[in-house]
């Protein structure tokens, strides 16, 4: 890919306002002569990187016309010191200032409290705080403090190799392993002009789709948890243990860590083995979809589920939202759908059967979306899946964009290399893009329902944090 | 939910898990940074297939009736204080545990600015449990061996 399209900062916001459903985050980077820029990706018919100067270290924030971008921009100022204006006060997102003022929102008036959670919850969960503003049971708004975790991983993988630099980011996050380490491979290859073969777009393909299996079944034992109803958890939970087994026989890992590389894809595992993953797949997803059936007539879970933390579809087109929920507020998108470095032909996004926007749209598109997955896992697992390579062509510098669907939604990884390392790289993943939506959706439950909406996401702190 | 309840019982004969003699261990666990891997096999360790419950462990809510401080990720600066927090909460005698190669110093490669571990540099670890992640039955394993391997007066029971 070329340089990004350099746009002035007088043109920016209009730029960027012209076609808001492309945008796919933006963040700061230090431009061609080292003066700090902020760089954005748009995924329209193409995908491209725009970026404009900040002068004085002051860009325009396009934050009312894009809220989607609300998150970028405070990370951007936080990390790398670039200002918005017209996105005031700003609120830290990355740093933890002491003094609430600076990063939580305001809330006043009778009866107004505040709830703290968090950052240690009461589970085996990932760290992450919540500053609840609440009157009695209802939820006027949540502050979530995230990035508790946060590592620094992006400028730890700065000034390696690519090989070096996907070996830090592969630790980023468990469950979008496979997903992250493919779009960071597929920025890489469109950063240097190259691309995977057949073998390789099939194997990576597979992979992906297993990770999305046991991330699904995972989900919905989280979401019965999140119901008190321990014998959906456990049922989902021993399925999601059978899933990994099959990851693990396939690749060696139960989390597939390090089965990706820039390398392509290893020797075929053998037809015996194929087969047997086959069948197993095959009936994880028949016996997932008879508890399913089952769960269907537990009416203590149909209650819990049905109408809160909805996320409509204007409001969820409005803030960016991905994946699972963003189908369950019955919109058509899916980045499989256009997804050419990998293989998904005559691929079309799934719907749930009522998709309202709510915990129990987001559980059913859970279901539909296992059978979609198992089908395609069953169908490369038919055909042999490696060796593979990925092609050169010019090796050599420049700018990259990877996309791929993790279990969460689209996650967008661009690189840039200079000299053979990597100079920049920004990982915007389902779960970056979805926690504004967390949020929303608690106001739109009560207190005590917050864990169930924030299981029916069941987002990522881990690479969101980075 | 009959069926549900069925289909457990019976998955759990199959794979027929053996018994221990009563003992009770409190673990409270703290993610200072993980990638969420060691948590994903923790939690598959309390599952229906390995049934960390078996040997006496429970996960509890609060530090504050823990035996054990169940550490995952590399330590990072922003977790160091609540993990400091949740120590001073636990009763004596305590015992500290390291889940995973984050915090025994390996694992992921963190930008050096956003971390404070190892464990070590922290808080005193008399447990370790290495792997990327240690799968759930190896973290069975670890406890059980970790816990016998301390002197009559450290082990809570
Ligand atoms: S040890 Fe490995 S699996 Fe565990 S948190 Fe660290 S990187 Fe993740």
């Amino acid at each position: 890919m070329p340089e990004p399209l350099r746009i002035p900062a007088d043109a920016w916001r209009d730029h960027l306002a012209h076609d808001p459903d492309a945008f796919a985050g933006l963040f700061a980077a230090a431009g061609p002569d080292g003066a700090p820029e902020v760089r954005a990706v748009l995924v329209g018919d193409a995908v491209r990187i725009v970026a404009t100067p900040a002068v004085d270290g002051v860009v325009p924030s396009v934050v009312d016309l894009l809220p989607a971008a609300d998150w970028d921009e405070r990370e951007a100022t936080d990390l790398y010191g670039v200002r918005f204006a017209g996105h005031e006060p700003h609120r830290a997102l990355v740093h933890h200032p002491d003094d609430r003022a600076l990063w939580a929102t305001p809330v006043e008036g009778r009866d107004v409290h505040r709830v703290p959670v968090g950052p240690i919850h009461a589970g085996i969960i990932e760290s992450g705080h919540f500053l609840f503003h609440v009157v009695g049971e209802r939820v006027l708004h949540v502050d979530a403090r995230l990035f508790h975790k946060h590592r620094g991983l992006e400028r730890a993988a700065e000034g390696r190799s690519p090989d070096a630099a996907l070996r830090v980011l592969s630790r980023a996050c468990a469950g979008c392993a496979v997903t992250n380490a493919v779009a960071f491979c597929a920025a890489v290859e469109d950063a240097e002009g190259r691309a995977p073969d057949e073998a390789v777009r099939r194997y990576r393909t597979l992979l992906i789709e297993l990770e999305r299996i046991w991330n699904h079944l995972n989900d919905v034992a989280q979401i019965c948890a999140g119901v008190g109803l321990t014998p959906g958890t456990m049922a989902f939970a021993e399925l999601k243990e059978r899933a990994q087994r099959v990851c693990a026989a396939l690749t060696g890992h139960r989390f597939m860590f390090d089965a990706v590389t820039l390398a392509g894809a290893p020797a075929d595992p053998g037809e015996a083995a194929r087969r047997d993953a086959a069948a197993e797949v095959t009936d994880i997803a028949a016996e997932a979809a008879a508890t399913a059936r089952q769960l269907l007539f537990d009416t203590s879970l149909r209650d819990r589920t049905t109408g809160p933390g909805v996320v409509d579809a204007p409001t969820a087109r409005s803030l960016g939202v991905v994946g699972p929920a963003a189908r369950a507020a019955g919109l058509a998108a899916d980045s499989r759908t256009a997804a050419t470095h990998l293989w998904y032909p005559e691929f079309a996004p799934a719907l749930p059967p009522t998709p309202h926007g709510d915990v129990s749209a987001r559980l059913e598109a859970r279901w539909v979306e296992l059978n979609q997955s198992a089908a395609i896992a069953m169908a490369l697992l038919g055909e042999p899946i490696g060796p593979g390579a990925v092609h050169a062509a010019d090796e050599g510098d420049g700018h990259g964009v990877g996309i791929a669907e993790s279990p969460r939604g689209r996650t967008v990884c661009t690189v840039e290399l200079a000299a053979g390392a990597v100079r920049r790289v920004h990982l915007r993943t389902g779960s970056y893009a979805n926690w504004p939506a967390v949020a929303l959706a608690a106001t739109r439950a009560i207190l005590p329902d917050f864990p169930l909406v924030n299981k029916s996401f069941e987002l990522c702190y881990a690479c969101v944090d980075r | 939910m009959y069926v549900l309840l069925t289909n457990l019982a019976r998955m759990r004969r199959r794979i027929g898990l053996t018994r221990q003699p009563p003992a009770s261990c409190a673990i409270r666990h703290v993610d200072a940074g993980s990638c969420n891997g060691c948590e994903h096999e923790l939690i598959a360790a309390g599952g229906p297939r390995y049934d960390l419950a078996r040997y006496g462990f429970a996960i509890t809510a609060s530090p504050r009736h823990a035996d054990v401080l169940l550490v995952t990720g590399p330590i990072t600066t922003r977790m160091l204080e609540p993990l400091r927090r949740a120590y001073a909460s636990m009763p004596e005698p305590r015992l500290v545990a390291a889940l995973g190669d984050c915090p025994l110093g390996g694992g992921v490669t963190a930008h050096p600015h956003e971390v404070a571990g190892p464990l070590d540099a922290v808080l005193p670890v008399d447990i370790r449990i290495p792997g990327c992640p240690p799968s759930p039955d190896r973290i069975a394993e670890a406890l059980r061996e970790g816990l016998a391997g301390l002197p009559r007066e450290r082990r809570p029971w």
